[in-house]
């Protein structure tokens, strides 16, 4: 099994390359921004690996269902190498060659099953944008050999029809939420149910893996940070007990004492001059 | 001395009066004034932060599922130089207006329970309180501008722990101009940010147009 996945993935190399080269045409890349954040997810069952990066080794033993990185990677052109665990890089099972890394970008790259079961490489560029006050971002990729799902939380759809390999997101209040994975339209669940923290703030990205005839379904969570957005405002009272600053009735005083020294002066001087 | 010059004085007196009167309450009405403010934004610099690139060690983590973080909110507040002994109650966000949910009593605090709490070692604790309201009179933040630096603030943590805090700094902004990135900032030094409502009122908006901002640190 685990052979025969290697030989696909071989196969699958130039595939992948071409995929990876891809994120670039649909990132938009700020010219201030020259470094990404490269991310790696292993979606495939039973195959550790070591992950060569230019020649490198970069990842050792990296296992099916955890997430390395994220890497900060110049924009540039890369050569990526999959091995088995302990392999020279000349035998690698797997290889992106030249994939193409934008500048500025969040990226995950997935190490999955296509929905027939094919090992292959997908890469996601992840919305890093800010989430207003209190919701969180939840995202979840179709990175499993299984059909069409449908995402439920608290046992209501959020997400329908979602295939492999593609995304679906939203953007929800932050907390605790009850999740499962049902195949389409049904109410056959195929992975959960599971409790999701959704921290405000944050990109929970969970990918759903394995394949649904091999009975390896399962889930891998990535999570992303800093997205918070400060509250519009912090409205603290409206008594007006402590409010600074002077009214209309202070010019009215300050006129009106101005006028009574005025006024009482000429008349003293008035009367002097009478007087004498 | 003549009844035309009796009245002569009087006015010249009550005019002293009223002047010396218009100018105290002018003096008394001024904004509290800024102090530590380069302090304050010192703190919120971030250290820089190690890149990954070049290590040979990359970041490797079980793809879990996140579950709930381990957060100490503040219950109590003591602030022995301005009379505060007040509650903590964790709060959000208004869903209407997408602002600071203050707790509704006056003699409440309000935390802000997405930023951190009393456990992070980094990142801006933020709590809020009325400065007063109009149908229930002063609020626990009555005499917030008054804090001044070197001023003690004891924060207890639902763990029972009390921890006490030293004023670096007090500023007032215009709300339009508060830099709110800044207080509710997760990174940073460690830092409790006070805040309140101050500055001159519209009585027909029923608003304060400022923000009173108060800056402590770990003592």
């Amino acid at each position: 099994m685990q052979l025969s996945y290697f030989r696909r993935v071989a196969a699958g190399g130039a595939v992948a390359a071409l995929a990876f080269a891809g994120v670039g045409a649909f990132t938009a890349t700020p010219a201030y921004a020259a470094t990404s954040k490269v991310s790696v997810v292993h979606g495939i069952p039973d195959t550790p690996v070591d992950v060569y990066v230019n020649g490198k080794k970069t990842l050792e033993n990296f296992k099916p269902g955890d997430v390395a990185g994220p890497l900060n990677l110049e924009e540039g052109d890369y050569d990526i190498a999959l091995t088995k665990p302990g392999e020279p890089i000349g035998s690698a099972i797997l290889k992106a060659d030249n994939a193409a890394v934008p500048g500025g970008a969040n990226i995950s790259i997935a190490a999955h099953l296509d929905a027939a079961g094919q090992p292959k490489i997908t890469p996601f560029v992840n919305d890093v944008s800010k989430v207003a006050a209190g919701k969180a971002r939840l995202i979840v990729r179709h990175t499993a050999a299984a059909p069409a799902v449908d995402v439920r939380a608290g046992g209501t759809p959020v997400f329908e029809g979602l295939t492999n390999p593609n995304e679906a997101k939203g953007d929800v209040d932050a907390g605790n939420v009850k999740a499962d994975v049902v195949l389409a339209g049904t109410d056959t669940v195929a992975i959960g149910p599971a409790d999701l923290n959704l921290k405000e703030g944050t990109a929970t990205i969970v990918y759903a893996i394995g394949s649904a005839e091999g009975k390896t379904l399962d889930v891998v969570a990535q999570t992303i940070t800093g997205l918070h957005s400060a509250p519009g405002g912090v409205p603290s009272g409206d008594g007006g007990q402590a409010g600074t600053g002077v009214g209309t009735w202070w010019y009215v005083l300050t006129g009106a004492g101005v006028l009574l020294l005025l006024g009482g002066g000429v008349r003293m001087a008035t009367a002097r001059t009478g007087r004498k | 001395m003549t009844v035309r010059n009796r009245g002569a004085l009087a006015a010249l007196a009550a005019g002293v009066a009223a002047l010396t009167v218009a100018a105290l309450l002018a003096c008394a009405a001024q904004p509290a004034r800024t102090v530590g403010a380069a302090q304050a934004s010192a703190l919120a610099s971030a250290p820089p932060t190690a890149t990954a690139s070049g290590d040979p060690s990359v970041p490797v983590t079980a793809g879990e599922l996140p579950s709930s973080a381990e957060t100490i909110p503040p219950v109590r507040l003591l602030i022995p130089a301005i009379d505060v002994t007040a509650t903590v109650d964790a709060v959000g966000i208004n869903e209407r207006t997408n602002e600071f949910e203050v707790p509704p009593s006056v003699d409440e605090i309000g935390w802000y329970r997405y930023g951190p709490g009393l456990e992070a070692d980094a990142g801006s604790v933020v709590v809020a309180g009325h400065v007063d309201s109009a149908e229930q009179g002063r609020g626990a933040f009555f005499r917030l501008r008054e804090l001044d630096q070197g001023d003690t603030v004891t924060v207890t943590g639902s763990d029972g722990a009390a921890r006490r805090y030293r004023v670096v700094a007090r500023e007032e902004y215009a709300k339009t101009k508060i830099p709110l990135d800044r207080y509710f900032a997760r990174d940073g030094k460690p830092r409790l940010t006070l805040i309140t409502c101050g500055g001159p009122f519209d009585a027909k908006a029923r608003k304060y147009r400022d923000n009173i901002v108060v800056t402590a640190v770990p003592a």
